[in-house]
């Protein structure tokens, strides 16, 4: 190992940091919008809409993000639509994650229990304010946990998108060990780049967990 | 909690790790490492050898429909393995895991259009060489590229680990590269106009400008004039010295001429003369 | 858009070669799957220890496995530690090793967590019964792990296949890099042929996954209410 050549790629490294970091939660940002729409969908049982969101999430959950990545970025062109490919990499992720997100709003949903919905609506308050007021907040620190699991899954699934040729942190490991052939040291540091990003991310997860596991049980 | 199941699982995993730890004690990183690498004699018990080919860089190393390796880096090894008198074991390559796979022993020669640098001699040891070699610089029809300049600030498509990726970050840092890891990707994203041109070996340019109607190498020669070679695992000398003695021996009989008739004729046509590419005897 | 994008899979042996790939693929994730299986069971029961050093050992092994992308396991064990260990290794047997660290940690973790589900009261009853530690094992503790830990190892089973699709960044041949080979060569005869091809891929992908996926929701859904009483 040489000291001087880490840091000489340190400021490489820290640029694709920035890239995975960037491209992970503009993705996560989509998947949980595509989620939310998803699990309101399912959760108020929207007559056909529900049919199709239940297959999106098959088909979601059921194939890999490589294999959705190459489609949008080598098959689309063939349908004339040229995507870019921080396009590529967010609507991959944003397709993959949605059905995660959409799963883990829905057991929080399915989690609160009926009664109180009722009872709000008894009160007078309309659908759209039980949801917002009553059930949604709980519902969010119900689906807290699998919530963080999907954000840690989908800062790894970044890892990927190299394949499209962005330059994020694994792309520029691999892309030292092509030229430069310094393999151990430009490893090293993708480990220790991913330790840095989702190490305080896993921990700060716990902790949260901890907390909003009191809040919904303390209501 | 049963203490037999708790004993048997800390003797399995204890065991586990005590091996684990032994063999990562047994290799000195800096060291160099003896054992990565088959001799010619172990190559020649074993009864085959594995060479490290491209499987999507036609004429040189592809694959045809039913999966078997064709082209003119092949044609090349099929002959090394003939004079050995050993199976072939075709390991397909991409251009950055070259040098990687040599150091780990996962292949005993690279035959992937592997241009000679010094950086490179570093980590292998190469043969000498067997063709000629500068880059090229692929473009579409439409917007023909003959001079580097107008490259600057446009999106330029190179595969990772190649010799254009390097002289580009070195000579025109002013040009964006977009980097894959395979060929087959460049050239559909250079097909999805993803990019203002390809820079790749002339070698390679040439050829793939010559299949694909619409785009054309509108510079043929650009940087240093490079040679491409056989390379081996970095201290295998028996390996190297047999390699040489065999590329001399070809030289003889004008076998890389008859290589590249069989192989590269057919793409090249008139627009390229064997004595421009070929390089028999090892020797420029 | 021209039909002939498909047919570029009739041509030679072509779809055979795509389902040779996609067995390289399932075959990678099944041999780790097993292996997974075998080594999970006794380091999950271990992760049960109250030994502080068995404890700190299996929590930094499972949480380093599952903050570091599969991808970054890959390449650090294909491309550094066969060249510390001068150990040959192909591809697909680095992947092999690699999901199967991966696969250990994930079962193990779930191993844990069936066993510890299973409250104190249960264990104290069977001893009152005059059952020996192994015969509570045998009897009370792993029927009801199981059914708890099952349905998930099968979801793990689809995980791993769909993390299968990495192993081509090392330069294994499965069907993602036979798809690649068959566009490339048909490209002059077949230009349209990625999107076919990759839909093809993504379809055999989701084809293979989805009925395991179905069986494990299943399962889940027949064994939570058969356990329902024992709460």
């Amino acid at each position: 190992m040489e000291p001087e050549l880490l840091g000489e790629y340190l400021p490489v490294f820290a640029r694709a940091a920035w890239l995975t970091l960037w491209v992970g939660l503009t993705g996560i940002v989509c998947a949980v919008v595509v989620g939310l729409a998803c699990a309101v969908v399912q959760h108020f049982r929207v007559p056909f809409a529900r049919q199709l969101v239940s297959a999106y999430i098959e088909l979601s959950r059921n194939t890999p993000l490589v294999v959705q990545l190459f489609f949008l970025y080598f098959g689309l062109p063939k349908l004339g639509i040229v995507l870019s490919s921080a396009t590529c990499a967010i609507v991959g992720l944003a397709f993959l994650g949605g059905s995660y997100m959409a799963e883990a709003i829905r057991s929080g949903l399915e989690a609160v229990d009926d009664g109180q919905s009722q009872s709000a609506l008894a009160l007078g308050l309309s659908r759209g304010l039980t949801l917002r007021h009553v059930v949604l907040p709980q519902a969010v620190a119900l689906a807290m946990p699998a919530f963080t699991a999907n954000i840690i899954f989908l800062i790894k699934e970044t890892s990927v998108v190299s394949i499209v040729a962005l330059p994020d942190l694994m792309y520029v490991a691999k892309d030292l060990i092509g030229t430069d052939y310094n393999t151990r040291e430009a490893l090293t540091l993708l480990v220790a780049f991913y330790l840095v990003i989702l190490l305080p991310i896993s921990l700060g997860a716990g902790k949260l967990e901890k907390k909003v596991r009191y809040a919904a049980f303390g209501s | 909690m049963s203490t037999t199941l708790k004993r048997l699982a800390i003797g399995a995993v204890t065991s586990a790790l005590l091996l684990g730890g032994l063999a990562g004690c047994g290799g000195n990183p800096s060291s160099n490492s003896s054992n990565s690498f088959n001799t010619l004699e172990q190559i020649q018990a074993a009864g085959t050898v594995k060479i490290g080919v491209f499987f999507d860089k036609a004429p040189f190393g592809s694959q045809d429909s039913t999966g078997t390796f064709v082209g003119y880096d092949i044609v090349y090894g099929e002959r090394i393995g003939q004079d050995l008198g050993v199976e072939v074991e075709w390991v397909p390559v991409e251009a950055a895991s070259r040098v990687a796979f040599l150091e780990t022993g996962k292949v005993d020669i690279i035959l992937a259009n592997f241009t000679v640098t010094a950086e490179r001699a570093e980590k292998v040891d190469f043969l000498n060489p067997y063709l000629k070699v500068s880059l090229g610089v692929v473009s579409p029809e439409s917007g023909v590229i003959t001079d580097i300049s107008q490259l600057s600030g446009k999106d330029v498509i190179v595969v990772k680990g190649t010799t254009a990726e390097t002289y580009l970050e070195a000579n025109n840092p002013e040009i964006k590269l977009t980097k894959f890891e395979q060929y087959t990707e460049a050239t559909s994203a250079l097909l999805d106009g993803r990019g203002a041109a390809w820079v790749t070996d002339n070698t390679e340019a040439l050829a793939w400008s010559l299949q694909n109607p619409g785009f054309t190498t509108g510079i043929t020669t650009l940087g240093p004039q490079d040679t491409i070679a056989g390379a081996v695992t970095k201290g295998n000398t028996t390996l190297l010295k047999w390699l040489n003695d065999e590329l001399v021996t070809l030289g003889t009989e004008n076998f890389f001429h008859k290589d590249f008739d069989l192989t590269l004729k057919p793409v090249y046509g008139d627009a390229v003369s064997p004595d421009d590419l070929v390089v028999e005897g090892g020797k420029v | 858009m021209p039909p002939s994008g498909l047919d570029v899979l009739f041509q030679g042996t072509n779809f055979l070669r795509l389902l040779g790939g996609l067995w390289v693929a399932a075959r990678i994730a099944l041999i780790s799957m097993a292996l997974s299986v075998l080594l999970g069971v006794p380091v999950g029961v271990l992760m049960t220890s109250r030994n502080r050093v068995i404890k700190a050992v299996t929590r930094v092994y499972l949480e380093f496995v599952r903050i570091m992308p599969q991808l970054v396991l890959l390449f650090v064990f294909y491309f550094y530690v066969t060249m510390i260990l001068r150990v040959n290794l192909s591809g697909e047997t680095s992947a092999i090793i690699i999901f199967t660290v991966w696969g250990t940690a994930e079962l193990a973790d779930l191993v844990r967590g069936a066993i510890t589900s299973i409250p104190a009261h249960q264990y104290e009853t069977g001893y009152a019964l005059g059952l020996t530690p192994l015969q509570v094992q045998m009897h009370i503790v792993l029927p009801q792990s199981i059914r708890r830990l099952i349905p998930a190892a099968v979801n793990l089973v689809t995980r791993m296949i769909k993390t299968t699709s990495l192993v081509v960044l090392i330069g294994v041949v499965e069907v993602l890099k036979v798809a690649q080979q068959i566009i490339d060569f048909n490209r002059f005869t077949y230009p349209t042929a990625s999107i076919w091809v990759y839909a093809v891929v993504f379809a055999l992908y989701f084809i293979t996954c989805y009925p395991i996926s179905l069986l494990a929701k299943g399962l889940e859904k027949k064994w939570a209410l058969s356990s329902q009483p024992s709460h």
